[in-house]
């Protein structure tokens, strides 16, 4: 059989057919047929039909590609060549609108940037655990026995987890003391709920045994250099602890950031405890597919099953169905889906500093910052493309498609649009250490040029070049070219006009707003700070862990009170601004109420040493041992009570023991000012902190400085070293604690003062281009009225009260949105400065009139002083 | 001296095509070049430089009769022009001087 037999395969020949140019086809079939050939002889004819088709595909080159050679697809290649060439060099010419364009853009762009970072990764928390969305917290603090007792009694109920904390604690290691902090109490199931990589140890057992700890990765190589940390013991406050995992560390989008997680120290935790006492954060897993609201449903019946019966004690019904009936509160274990509690809940987030306010307000401004920067683009790439209304008139005689021409102007606004994202990367990282101190988070370079972030920017960098670059082209496109030629076109239409006065005053509108909303917050700030407290904070020390002090408080107490600038020292176990709890309370009426009081166990002394004044009945006094069972209240909570006569009225916790009205002391703010003064019980402990048998509660000593602070807390510190060798000298002082609650009011000011800043900064910028562009065109105006007798102070003041009128219309736009948006605000807090003071709102419209006044009038000036002859002799 | 703009491979398939004198095409190139120097190439990668050498006016071509053996293709016959025959001398030459410029000391250096 012959080889010209066969055929070589059909697929091939036609893909060859399909493709290649008809000039080499016939050589290059000829040659493959030809080899095809021979392979058969040489090599069989499998081989050769392979070799074949691989030859063909081989030749689908540039070069043989029909179609290429087409005189239309190149010119469009040059054409495109063209576009961006003429585009370079219209952005060159026109040097000064360029730079503040790009520069603008690009400043609005880097907000957006790190401001898009922020949000994601705020909106990543907690996501990446497995079957995150199955997993809820049960309430912020629940009872000991709710996460083994819904476990078992809830089938859908897969797996259940109690967490404490965050404590700090004192490791030892040899005779190395560290003071470590965020530390956690958990069940053995943690790994089954959080996602957890353990480095070392098996997570099965790693909690099952008490006085066992695994420790994150960082903990480890700095407790242990880079060993192996499973098997070591750690003296944890004193007790030998096993180390049995190491885990990877946290990564930063969790809300449950742990250095260390203890093992629970006796099985008996899981199985006593009071099921009103809600210490523990209890989270569960619910089974794949199984309805949340079902098993909320079932956890409302466990909640009536062990929580009702003594409810009912402790207000004095005779059932749970009574308690309801005489409207009780209904008790449940809410299921808070985990993903939300780090924006939704930032009470529950062990401190993750989420807040989905901050996320909308961050978002807010960026939109805010970007639309001032795209207005600017936009009104400058029109007021500048009108300009070049005879470049259009010139190409379209020349025979220009309106489709080139449209190209030719969204090429260049691309272009402009580019180049600000890459003048944007840089202003970004160049701002990201001042961005994290706004946001209060710690990102690197890494996040911010991470490749999601970059791509939403690219996306972002093109829509708004497309936008931008839109209204010129297709507006310039459209003109005849007779008329353009002519220079008819050059004044750009009313409507344009209309359109770039609006949107400039857009501009203004947002930039007051944003400083009407940054002038609020610092007033409001301010006047929190002037509030009156009703103590005294300043000049109050307070030394932490006192309890460590054991036995050697009161000589600690004693020797303090000798040192001469220590005027008072009291102890107490908690202090102000640091959080308190509040104990129920229930009176001894006929029909008695009850009510969450907050609690405070204090020495005698303490009024003193804070600056309280009683205005009705005694203070403690150590001479009375009954005192334990006295208590003083402070105004609110007589106000509570009602009636005039609260002293001698008596308390008690429905334990039997009840607690005799002795004192009022005057309302004081012990927490920030967001909340009302609430009714509060102070109640004793005795001179060695002893506030029963065995229960020493005294963590806190107040010491009341009269002068050499400094001095004085060496002296202070000196002597906690002296007394107590192992633990660390810890100390705040009271009114930088307290001023630290702001700390977020105090960041969003700062976040609303930057961002204000940047709008001002844009908004100007394009401003300046804008009054700097009319006044161009505006320039024979002027002559002729300078020639007809106008004066320079007059000409300056028309071209300023044109402007000025674009500031008010802001400002009227502006004002009313910022009231409701303060006002609401304002609703946070329970003591709130008045927003019916006119200079929170006249002032900042002012400080921008005359910003804008500023960058306007040099320009007016400069254009109202020059000769009229050059300006009329250029025709 | 102005520089000859020619690739290594393009050199070897100007050469070749010199050598097979009036009977060089697609195939005969490929198969000398694999015959003299044991290197595996696609006939796609000759022709290209076969179209980029004509391009560059170092070749004619001229349009020979059909056979069976190509399945009744004709075949392109490439001849080497005035020009490619300069530029071949010259690459030599070229070649040549800087060969005879090496020290004797670093070739027995080198081939030790």
């Amino acid at each position: 059989m012959s080889p010209f037999d066969h055929e070589p395969p059909q697929w091939a020949l036609k893909f060859l057919r399909f493709y290649c140019k008809p000039r080499a086809l016939e050589i290059i079939e000829g040659d493959a047929y030809e080899l095809f050939y021979k392979r058969i002889e040489n090599e069989g004819l499998k081989t050769a039909r392979k070799r074949f088709s691989w030859d063909v595909l081989k030749f689908f080159r540039l070069r043989y590609i029909k179609g290429l050679e087409d005189i239309e697809t190149l010119n469009n290649i040059i054409m495109v060549k063209n576009y961006i060439k003429i585009s370079f060099r219209s952005l060159v010419k026109q040097r000064f609108y360029s730079l503040i364009n790009i520069g603008g853009l690009a400043i609005g762009l880097a907000a957006c940037l790190l401001i898009a970072m922020y949000v994601s990764h705020e909106l990543s928390y907690d996501k990446y655990h497995d079957g995150a969305d199955r997993i809820y917290r049960l309430n912020g603090n629940s009872p000991a026995r709710l996460a083994i007792q819904s476990k078992t009694d809830i089938p859908e109920i897969e797996e259940t987890l109690r967490i404490q904390g965050p404590f700090d604690q004192t490791f030892k290691v040899g005779d190395k003391v560290f003071k470590e902090t965020n530390g956690f109490n958990a069940d053995s199931t943690f790994h089954k709920i959080f996602t957890v990589d353990f480095i070392e140890g098996n997570p099965e057992e790693a909690l099952t045994e008490p006085n066992a700890m695994v420790l994150s990765q960082t903990l480890a190589n700095k407790l242990f250099g880079y060993e192996s940390a499973v098997g070591k013991t750690i003296q944890v406050d004193g007790e030998n602890t096993l180390v049995t995992g190491v885990v990877a560390d946290p990564p930063q989008n969790t809300h449950w950031k742990y250095n260390f997680i203890n093992s629970y120290p006796k099985e008996s935790w899981v199985l006593v405890g009071n099921w009103t006492a809600n210490n523990f954060k209890t989270y569960a897993k619910i089974e794949k597919g199984s309805e949340p609201e079902v098993v909320q449903e079932k956890l409302k019946e466990l909640a009536a099953e062990y929580q009702g019966p003594l409810i009912a004690k402790y207000s004095g019904h005779a059932s749970y169905e009574d308690y309801l009936a005489s409207g009780g509160r209904e008790r449940n274990f809410g299921m808070i889906p985990m993903t939300a509690i780090h924006l939704e809940y930032p009470d529950f987030s062990f401190g993750s500093g989420g807040d989905i306010n901050n996320v909308y307000v961050f978002s807010a401004i960026a939109i805010f910052i970007l639309i001032i920067a795209c207005i600017n683009f936009m009104n400058l790439s029109t007021a500048r493309s009108a300009m070049r209304s005879k470049e259009v008139g010139m190409r379209k005689v020349l025979g220009s498609r309106r489709r080139q021409l449209i190209n030719q102007f969204l090429v260049e606004s691309m272009m402009v649009s580019l180049f600000s994202m890459v003048l944007a990367l840089g202003l970004s990282a160049l701002l990201l250490n001042g961005f994290n101190l706004l946001a209060n988070r710690t990102f690197n370079f890494q996040d911010l040029f991470d490749g999601v972030v970059l791509l939403q920017l690219f996306g972002l960098v093109l829509i708004v070049g497309l936008l931008a670059g839109s209204y010129p082209a297709f507006v310039l496109s459209n003109f005849k070219p007779v008329k353009a030629l002519k220079g008819d076109a050059t004044q750009g239409g009313k409507g344009s006009a209309i359109l770039r006065k609006g949107l400039v005053a857009f501009q203004f509108a947002i930039s007051i707003f944003l400083i009407v909303s940054t002038t609020v917050v610092f007033q409001q700030l301010k006047f929190l700070s002037n509030q009156k407290l009703g103590f005294d904070a300043s000049q109050v020390m307070v030394v932490k862990n006192a309890n460590s002090l054991d036995q050697k408080r009161e000589t600690f107490k004693t020797r303090l009170a000798q040192f001469p600038s220590v005027e008072n020292v009291s102890m107490s176990n908690s202090y102000i601004s640091g959080g308190m709890s509040d104990w129920t309370y229930q009176t001894m009426e006929d029909n008695p109420r009850s009510y969450g009081f907050i609690n405070l166990f204090v020495t005698d002394t303490y009024l003193e040493t804070m600056g309280l004044n009683l205005t009705e009945g005694r203070n403690f006094t150590n001479q009375l041992v009954t005192d334990t069972a006295n208590v003083l209240i402070n105004e609110a909570a007589k106000r509570w009570l009602g009636g005039d006569k609260v002293i001698g009225q008596k308390l008690t916790r429905g334990d039997g023991e009840d607690y005799t009205v002795i004192g009022v002391v005057n309302d004081f703010n012990f927490e920030s000012l967001k909340r009302d003064v609430e009714p509060m019980i102070l109640r004793m402990m005795g001179k060695d902190g002893r506030l029963e048998e065995d229960w020493y509660s005294a963590n806190y000593i107040s010491i009341r400085i009269s002068d050499n602070y400094l001095e004085t807390v060496g002296r202070v510190e000196d002597l906690w070293k002296e007394t107590v060798s192992d633990e660390p000298f810890e100390y705040i002082f009271l009114d930088e604690s307290f001023n630290a609650l702001y700390e977020n009011e105090q960041r969003f000011g700062k976040l609303f003062s930057a961002s204000s800043g940047l709008a001002i900064i844009i908004a100007c910028l394009g401003l300046f281009a804008l009054a700097a562009f009319t006044l161009e065109r505006r320039y024979k105006e002027i002559a002729v009225r300078k020639v007809l007798g106008a004066s320079v102070k007059s000409i300056t003041l028309m071209i300023l009260k044109s402007f000025t009128q674009l500031v008010v219309l802001g400002a009227i736009v502006a004002i009313p949105v910022g009231y409701m948006v303060m006002q609401d605000w304002l609703q946070e807090f329970a003591y709130q400065i008045s927003l019916n003071n006119p200079l929170i709102w006249v002032i900042p419209a002012l400080f921008v009139a005359i910003i804008a006044w500023l960058t306007v009038s040099f320009q007016s000036v400069r254009t109202a002083t020059a000769n009229p002859i050059k300006a009329l002799r250029s025709e | 001296m102005q520089r000859i703009n020619i690739g290594e491979f393009e050199e070897l398939v100007l050469l070749v095509v010199a050598i097979l004198h009036d009977n060089a095409y697609g195939i005969s190139v490929m198969e000398e070049i694999e015959r003299q120097t044991h290197r595996k190439i696609n006939i796609s990668a000759v022709h290209s430089a076969l179209d980029r050498l004509e391009g560059k006016g170092f070749l004619n071509s001229s349009v020979g009769g059909a056979t069976k053996a190509r399945g009744g293709r004709r075949k392109r016959y490439f001849k080497i022009t005035v020009a490619g025959q300069k530029s071949l001398d010259y690459i030599k030459a070229q070649r040549n001087s800087l060969h005879d410029q090496i020290p004797k000391l670093s070739l027995e250096y080198v081939s030790i």
